[in-house]
């Protein structure tokens, strides 16, 4: 009850200057609009890690010397580089989907959701980034710092754990939490494909209340104070790693 | 300097040829090193010298010829297993350093033998404190290399180099880049570690240092070796009037033999 006087209170004090949040009160448009700030946070969660581990994985490929790696990802990198990632979602879903689908009998078969393809797509098409900025940080460790670990008997793959990723994530930790900034407003590509994350939800609210304004402020703040706090996080995961005396 | 005791040779290199591309940087290099002896190599640079450190724990393949490392084949090692096995027991010094930046010193000395020879952390850390105390860097074992002066750091690197336990050290220029004034403390420490018996090869441009300490001196030119014998033969007794140009200069210090070398 204490709850409600709140919400009732806050619609009438915004209603005052103008905007409507009457929707609130209400138990179902409340329930999908508070759904979406979850799926978004839930999209988010889920890919900051998944395009870091994929960018590593990328970067690691493109520096191996082995062409056999490096040029698949190669290839990859480019194509999600520099095509529209809402093109690249509705081709996933419509397309890559409609195929897996079509292997397994119908689409009640297939267990891949629009969800799981935009993870996978934002993802990936982060990870590309990801990679790119992490292979010229590996790329940036003198050759000298790499020989001298060879001279002391490190294999290609120890280097490349204890001596280049750290030097190199080090360097490219600003173009990296560029990335993620960039990764958290892309997830409203969701809404193409009808995943409800908050513009999704924010759309089906104002298509029936007309209460554009109002929903967007929020959705602006929202994604402010997202990616104020990733940045927050990346200063402070810079400052933590920081080496003294050395120019990182 | 010479060690009756140990007469075995541990480091035979015999006709060794190596290009790097169309440029020929050893053109039949025939050495051979003793157990617990130290060589230096001297010479003007280009000659081929650090070449030669390079191949003897396999970092550069040489074209042909025959390198043996204490009964290892080196110049037939195909894999890189195999390779990292022979760099193992032979430990390496830059004349950069090369210490690993974003590691402490404990942990530039400690990293190789936890991760590579599988050696407790707790018992690798208490021989990197020995290693730290014989180098006289104790007090900077939580620093990082970017805080410690060129000598400091490069007595760490050798301290990282013993850490593994090497059955020999080369050491490739290691003052070239030192000031003057941190030169001795690293020469101290090199000058130590032969007084302990440790196998050492030497890549230097320190003469008074090479005629001290070595119990042998190889003079190289042009990717082969002129002329090797004790310091006193090729310091003041060589008859070849190359070498007696180049290291004429040693009366007048460092600066003197840097001119000498100026081909």
């Amino acid at each position: 009850m204490q709850d409600m006087s709140l919400t009732d209170l806050f619609v009438s004090l915004t209603n005052r200057i103008g905007l409507n949040y009457e929707f609130l009160a209400t138990g179902y448009e409340a329930q999908i609009w508070r759904d979406g700030f979850i799926t978004t946070l839930y999209l988010i969660a889920l890919l900051i890690p998944v395009s870091l581990i994929a960018g590593l994985l990328f970067a690691a490929c493109l520096t191996s010397g082995k062409i056999w790696l490096s040029a698949p990802v190669r290839g990859f990198i480019e194509l999600t580089r520099n095509t529209p990632t809402l093109v690249q979602l509705m081709f996933s879903f419509l397309v890559l989907n409609t195929v897996v689908s079509n292997m397994l009998g119908g689409a009640q078969n297939n267990p891949l959701s629009p969800f799981f393809w935009v993870v996978a797509v934002v993802g990936l098409h982060i990870a590309a980034l990801h990679a790119e900025a992490i292979r010229a940080g590996i790329e940036a460790v003198p050759a000298s710092t790499v020989e001298a670990a060879r001279g002391i008997g490190f294999s290609q793959l120890q280097i490349l754990r204890y001596v280049e990723v750290p030097l190199a994530f080090r360097s490219s930790l600003p173009a990296i939490v560029n990335n993620l900034i960039n990764l958290v407003k892309l997830t409203t590509v969701g809404n193409a494909i009808a995943v409800s994350e908050i513009t999704y939800a924010s759309i089906m609210v104002w298509t029936q209340r007309d209460n554009v304004v109002s929903l967007m402020i929020v959705i602006l703040l929202f994604f402010s104070a997202i990616n104020i706090i990733v940045a927050r996080i990346g200063l402070w995961v810079e400052r933590r790693l920081a080496v003294p005396g050395y120019g990182l | 300097m010479t060690n009756p005791s140990a007469d075995t040779a541990i480091v035979k290199l015999e006709d060794v040829h190596l290009s790097f591309g169309q440029t020929q940087v050893l053109k039949g290099i025939d050495l051979t090193i003793n157990k617990g002896d130290a060589v230096s190599i001297i010479g003007p640079s280009g000659s081929g010298k650090s070449t030669i450190l390079r191949c003897i724990n396999a970092l550069v393949q040489p074209q042909s010829g025959r390198i043996t490392v204490d009964g290892t084949r080196v110049d037939q090692l195909t894999k890189e297993s195999e390779r990292i096995a022979l760099r193992k027991r032979v430990g390496i010094v830059f004349q950069q350093y090369n210490l690993f930046p974003h590691l402490t010193v404990l942990d530039n000395i400690v990293l190789a033998p936890t991760r590579i020879l599988g050696v407790d952390r707790r018992e690798a850390e208490k021989l990197a404190r020995e290693l730290l105390e014989k180098v006289r860097l104790s007090e900077k074992a939580d620093a990082y290399p970017g805080q410690l002066s060129g000598g400091q750091q490069q007595r760490v690197a050798i301290a990282r180099a013993l850490a593994m336990k090497p059955e020999l050290v080369l050491f490739d220029e290691v003052t070239s880049a030192l000031d003057p004034e941190t030169v001795g403390e690293v020469l101290w420490v090199i000058r130590d570690l032969i007084r302990d018996g440790m196998t050492s090869i030497l890549v230097t441009h320190e003469m008074r240092f090479a005629e001290e300490i070595s119990d042998t001196v190889v003079f190289t030119e042009n990717g082969r070796i002129v002329d090797h014998g004790s310091p006193e033969q090729i310091f003041h007794n060589s008859d070849n009037p190359r070498i007696r140009q180049f290291v004429g200069g040693l009366s007048g210090g460092r600066g003197a033999v840097r001119d000498g070398e100026g081909i």
